[in-house]
């Protein structure tokens, strides 16, 4: 099985749908690679949210661990979102040579099917014109 | 909330400035996935998402460290968090290698009024040691000046005759020692002249005479009053008219009798006085008649 951090991880473990077991804490090491990484969201806002749900952080560290896990939990769902984007676009016959338009708009369209792989349905009520 | 015209309080827009960062870390996040543009929607769905999924990192990760007695979250409640809600450790230091690119400022808004120089006054309390740092400063000092009140003068009877009683009778003293200092005395002890001083009696040549005929004043008083009957004819007062007694207070009462007469004279025709003191009652001169 693949090995990564001394942690085992089975194989058919697919997009966080499979907890991992957990041997030992990870991302010991990984928390102090964080000193020089800044993610994209600031420090500030963050903590901010933080502070509101009661989480005092002691270390800015966890803060900067927070955050990049939100991102990437943005992240998979926007290429999720890509995905859908990208199949609707190439699935309606367009011709082979000439590749899809890098011109990708994120809809509401392609937005709903991304999120309900992650359980989370959204409805948006339709305007009236 | 986006855009509207309400005014917005320091709360608000310190909410609203970390929620506008969010919307753009989202769309740097979209910007990064390949995408070029987004509907707004999807953006704002994102960026609630976003703000929610950290919120509840948040309570969650609070929650298991106090689930295990501890104040202070560390990173395995956080590991365990990120578990419980599905999101896969692992991944996590390879999405952070990958992902090096975009940084966004924090947001800069500060909304703590700050008095300006020119109005602070005075130098502020500093915070005693029980007292964080972040609270805010004490006032200026003149918040603390205090105006203090009297309390209201006592109008009890009783309590002001008493000390009306004690003035006039300080007041009688004192004047009589001036007059003693500064006019003739006689001494009742043979030896001792200074202590007991008292004012010298000026005898009369005549010393009847004075008794026998009417003042000025009296005079004046018995033409007013003789058309009227009068029916009490007590003599409260004995009225010393001659100075030829030792008591020192002889002159002023006299001096105060005469006064009282004049003043009283117009009231004793049917008016009755308030206070029905035998002592302060206006003095009754025997009826003359006059033979016409």
């Amino acid at each position: 099985g693949a090995m990564s951090n001394g942690v085992y991880m089975p194989p058919s473990a697919a997009n966080g749908d499979v907890k991992p077991v957990l041997s030992s804490t990870p991302l010991v090491d990984f928390l102090l690679q964080l000193e020089d990484y800044t993610p994209t969201i600031p420090d500030a806002v963050t903590g901010y949210y933080l502070n509101r749900a009661g989480f005092e952080a002691s270390d800015p560290r966890i803060i900067r661990l927070i955050s990049l896990a939100a991102q990437k939990f943005i992240s998979d769902i926007a290429n999720d979102a890509l995905q859908h984007c990208k199949m609707k676009g190439t699935a309606s016959g367009s011709s082979r040579n000439k590749s899809k338009d890098k011109k990708y708009t994120l809809t509401m369209e392609d937005l709903t099917p991304a999120l309900a792989e992650y359980g989370i349905n959204v409805k948006k009520p339709h305007y009236f014109s | 909330r986006s855009g509207s015209k309400h005014a917005t309080t320091p709360a608000d827009n310190y909410y609203l400035a970390r929620r506008r960062t969010l919307q753009v870390v989202v769309s740097s996040l979209l910007t990064e996935a390949g995408f070029e543009s987004a509907e707004k929607a999807a953006v704002e769905t994102l960026t609630e998402m976003l703000q929610s999924y950290i919120s509840e990192i948040g309570r969650s990760a609070k929650s298991y460290c106090e689930h295990t007695a501890r104040t202070q979250p560390t990173l395995s409640d956080i590991v365990v968090t990120l578990v419980e809600m599905g999101f896969n450790v692992e991944l996590l230091p390879a999405y952070a290698k990958r992902s090096q690119r975009m940084v966004i400022t924090a947001p800069p808004v500060t909304n703590q009024p700050v008095t300006p120089k020119a109005l602070t006054a005075g130098q502020n309390k500093p915070h005693p040691s029980h007292i964080p740092g972040h609270f805010p400063e004490f006032p200026d000092p003149h918040t603390y000046i205090k105006t203090p009140t009297y309390r209201e003068p006592v109008s009890d009877y009783q309590v002001l005759r008493e000390k009306a009683a004690s003035q006039r009778r300080d007041v009688e003293r004192a004047l009589t020692r001036f007059m003693a200092k500064t006019g003739e005395t006689q001494s009742l002890f043979k030896d001792d002249v200074s202590t007991f001083p008292l004012i010298a009696a000026r005898p009369f040549t005549v010393p009847y005479l004075t008794a026998l005929l009417p003042s000025e004043l009296e005079m004046q008083q018995m033409e007013e009053t003789d058309s009227s009957e009068q029916d009490e004819q007590t003599d409260t007062e004995n009225l010393p008219l001659h100075m030829g007694t030792d008591d020192s207070g002889a002159e002023k009462e006299n001096a105060s009798v005469l006064q009282q007469n004049s003043s009283l004279s117009g009231s004793r025709n049917g008016e009755e006085n308030v206070i029905d003191n035998p002592y302060l009652r206006p003095v009754k001169k025997p009826k003359i008649r006059r033979k016409k």
